[in-house]
């Protein structure tokens, strides 16, 4: 898919709050047998509010290719460097992000592991069967 | 013959629809993006002004003058600059011969200053051949004979009046929905009817091929793409699933992986996970497409919908609908009265470059030189058997397929040489905004034939929202031939180049005449010293392309001439952004248009399987609005419980 940014937008808010929550749910609730609490959902509703500001980004790097294109693998990277953006800020920079006092480096790569794997194959599959317009308009659903 | 001095002849290929343009002109001649902005004289004499749709334009660009016996060709400040013979030039006299740069437009000059002559050039407009139909068409007499070609006096009005068909004893049927073409287009609009809650007794197509593929796949194996070979198209358009999902991709992974082999498997996933950044993008074979295709008709009923029969004309009818006369066998006549109307009618004939035509016409020899379009098998049967040299005319993407062909025909006979005969070199690749297009020995790359964001990001969401003319800066900009990226592809022209078995000359065609042993030889104009130099070949194969122009197809010009229709500046029909005909709009009758009919309007890739799947959803939207007959809007409960349907197999 090539997306827009409006389509970059709408659907990370969709999948994040839908598919996202769900998971981020589990974790809260420690049915993978972690420590619970709300840090993930927090972390879940930072992840999508950096995103939005990433998205921009991702659009300027994609005016310098010829096709304006987006393949999976540069999602993969994008994914990879959001999450390491959160640790970085988190760990290395020590910056307290309100809500997510418990921070534990390992529970939140599996967390955001699970997130974005969930995430990324909803959006190769199920968006496509529901949103028959979505891959048309860049990713916009609405 | 002898010419004016400072008449030059201009010579390039429109980057937009692919077609020559050969204008003979009296300087001063003055290039630009707008017309009002370019001076209407100077010094006296009258400007003619050549007007250039690119945002590499600048509005006044460059202007060539007769100055004391040179032509002299003066850039106007402009940013993008002009380049004569690919040197960057603010102002310079030119010769004969030479190559004029205007962002993606390169146009050779061709003049004499002594007043001696230009050679004549013909017109494109006219240089076309019909695009090759089946050999033997089907279909027995099931009605009364009338005469062909005599439309019924009812057909001259505005406004047909429905008993006024009845009167005639001819065949009436009425009915919903009505597909005019039966092809790949008119296949993808059914589809979505049929998911959408339409019966197939509500639906007809008319045509004359009873698969829908056929005419495409005819024109595949003429230009050398077997079953088993890839098309240049991307895992999830598919012409059997609106939905795109699973894609040919993870499809073919799944019956690899079936068959105990995980190497290809792999492959293929890898492909559509890193394409085109990492890896060369995935395209489907042609034997998949067809069979998936298949059995798509069966399951949405295409054989009770399919009707054999030649189109003749339509017209809007009194009653809010749309008479259209067709033929379903010789010397027969019928009507179909129907309520909505699709037209999806493909190309209507094949480009032929000017010069190879009238080698045609003169020699009447339709062996040696041939269209890539056409069935041309003799050629690689003679050159497998007794070796010789081919003349290829045009760089995209059949041009890459020719070459290939060759390249395998040489495995049986190595003494078959290609000769590559391109207009001008290609140094660089076309530029837009912050991107350029990539180019190997002259050759530009492009996984698909426009730029990927065309079909759905962020510049279709741009060329919808232009005007018209911004519409054709940016298809200039976009298109242009290209050919796809593939590395073994590359490594063959390579190898071919090194051997010296494939070369590549520059130069404009002058004429190509008969030698003394009846073999084409083609005369071109080379820059430089050597002037006028002879190609000599066994075959020539033209490459250049097809030609949706409707003013080629009777029954496109006749409706477009009897209801004075507006044509887009690329001359095709002009639809709304859901590709209505807004003019046909008839109280509550609605027609739209699909396919290469379309292009110069809304959406680029408009004859493409996923720009035929998106012109088609437009299309339903819009009929959905206007409360067609059964129709429900594809919500997501309807679209998975369809999917669902899909995927086992149901009828929908």
């Amino acid at each position: 898919m090539t997306p827009t940014l409006l389509g970059r937008w709408q659907t990370r808010i969709l999948l994040m709050e839908t598919v996202g929550l769900v998971i981020t749910l589990l974790f809260c609730s420690g049915f993978f047998g972690n420590p619970e609490g709300s840090g993930y959902f927090w972390l879940l509703q930072y992840i999508v509010i950096f995103g939005l500001g990433w998205d921009y980004l991702y659009i300027q790097i994609q005016n310098f290719r010829w096709d304006q294109d987006w393949p999976a693998a540069l999602q993969w990277i994008a994914a990879l460097w959001e999450g390491l953006f959160i640790i970085l800020l988190s760990d290395v920079a020590e910056i307290k992000l309100p809500g997510t006092d418990v921070w534990h480096l390992g529970w939140f790569i599996v967390h955001y592991s699970f997130v974005w794997i969930a995430v990324f194959i909803t959006s190769q599959s199920l968006m496509r069967l529901i949103f028959p317009r979505w891959r048309f308009r860049g990713g916009q659903w609405l | 013959m002898s010419t004016i001095p400072g008449q030059v002849r201009l010579n390039w290929q429109d980057p937009v629809t692919g077609e020559q343009r050969t204008p003979l002109l009296t300087c001063p001649i003055a290039f630009g993006r707008e017309f009002a902005q370019m001076p209407a004289e100077l010094n006296h004499q009258r400007v003619a002004r050549i007007v250039l749709n690119s945002s590499q334009v600048s509005r006044y660009h460059t202007v060539i003058e007769w100055v004391q016996g040179h032509i002299r060709v003066t850039d106007q400040n402009s940013s993008n600059g002009t380049w004569v013979n690919g040197v960057l030039q603010p102002s310079c006299n030119v010769s004969n011969g030479d190559l004029l740069k205007i962002g993606p437009y390169e146009i050779t000059l061709m003049f004499t200053l002594d007043g001696t002559g230009l050679p004549t050039a013909e017109a494109s407009e006219q240089s076309i051949i019909q695009v090759p139909e089946p050999d033997s068409p089907v279909p027995a007499a099931p009605v009364a004979a009338a005469p062909v070609n005599v439309l019924p006096p009812a057909f001259q009005a505005n406004q047909v009046v429905v008993q006024d068909l009845y009167a005639t004893q001819l065949p009436v049927e009425e009915i919903d929905y009505l597909a005019v073409g039966a092809g790949l287009g008119s296949f993808i609009w059914v589809n979505f009817l049929r998911i959408s809650g339409a019966a197939p007794q509500q639906i007809r197509a008319l045509g004359i091929e009873e698969r829908p593929y056929a005419r495409y796949q005819r024109l595949c194996l003429n230009s050398q793409i077997p079953p088993h070979e890839r098309l240049r198209s991307n895992s999830d358009s598919c012409p059997d699933n609106i939905w795109g999902w699973p894609g040919y991709a993870l499809r073919e992974a799944w019956h690899e992986f079936n068959k105990g082999k995980l190497n290809p498997a792999l492959q293929y996933l890898w492909q559509v996970f890193a394409e085109p950044t990492f890896i060369q993008t995935y395209t489907p074979r042609a034997g998949n497409v067809f069979a998936s295709i298949d059995r798509e008709a069966v399951r949405i009923g295409w054989p009770q919908m399919y009707r054999f029969g030649r189109v003749r004309a339509i017209r809007k009818t009194n009653d809010g609908r749309y008479a259209i006369a067709y033929s379903p066998g010789r010397k027969q006549t019928a009507f179909v009265v129907a309520r909505h109307v699709h037209l999806a009618t493909g190309y209507p004939v094949l480009q032929f470059l000017p010069d190879l035509k009238a080698y045609r016409e003169q020699t009447r020899d339709f062996k040696s030189v041939v269209n890539a379009y056409e069935d041309h098998n003799h050629v690689y049967e003679t050159l497998e058997r007794q070796g010789g040299t081919v003349v290829l005319r045009g760089r995209g993407i059949v041009a890459s397929r020719i070459i290939q062909r060759l390249h395998e025909a040489r495995q049986r006979n190595a003494n078959i040489s290609i000769l590559h005969l391109m207009r001008s070199p290609k140094p660089k690749g076309n530029r837009f905004r912050k991107a350029q297009r990539s180019v190997d020995n002259h050759f530009e790359f492009q996984p698909f034939n426009w730029p990927k964001a065309c079909w759905g990001g962020t510049l279709r969401e741009e060329l919808e929202q232009a005007t018209p003319d911004q519409r054709t800066n940016f298809l200039a900009d976009w298109g242009g031939t290209t050919t796809a990226d593939r590395q073994d592809w590359k490594d063959l022209v390579q190898t071919g180049l090194d051997q010296g078995w494939y070369q590549i000359t520059f130069g404009e065609v002058t004429r190509v005449v008969p030698n003394a042993q009846s073999r084409p030889t083609t005369y071109i104009q080379e820059k430089g010293p050597r002037g006028e130099i002879q190609l000599e070949a066994d075959f020539i194969i033209d490459a250049t392309g097809l030609d949706s122009k409707v003013k080629a197809s009777p029954l496109l010009n006749d409706l477009v001439t009897h209801y004075n229709l507006p044509l887009n500046p690329a001359g095709r029909l002009a639809v709304t952004n859901d590709f209505e005909l807004l003019e046909m709009r008839n109280q509550n009758g609605r027609m739209y248009g699909a396919g290469a009919i379309t292009f110069g309007g809304p959406y680029a890739a408009v004859d493409s399987f996923l720009g035929l799947q998106y012109t088609a959803l437009q299309a339903l939207d819009g009929l959905v609005a206007a409360r067609a007959p059964n129709l429900r809007r594809l919500n997501g409960i309807s679209s998975f419980l369809q999917w669902l349907k899909w995927a086992q197999n149901k009828t929908p």
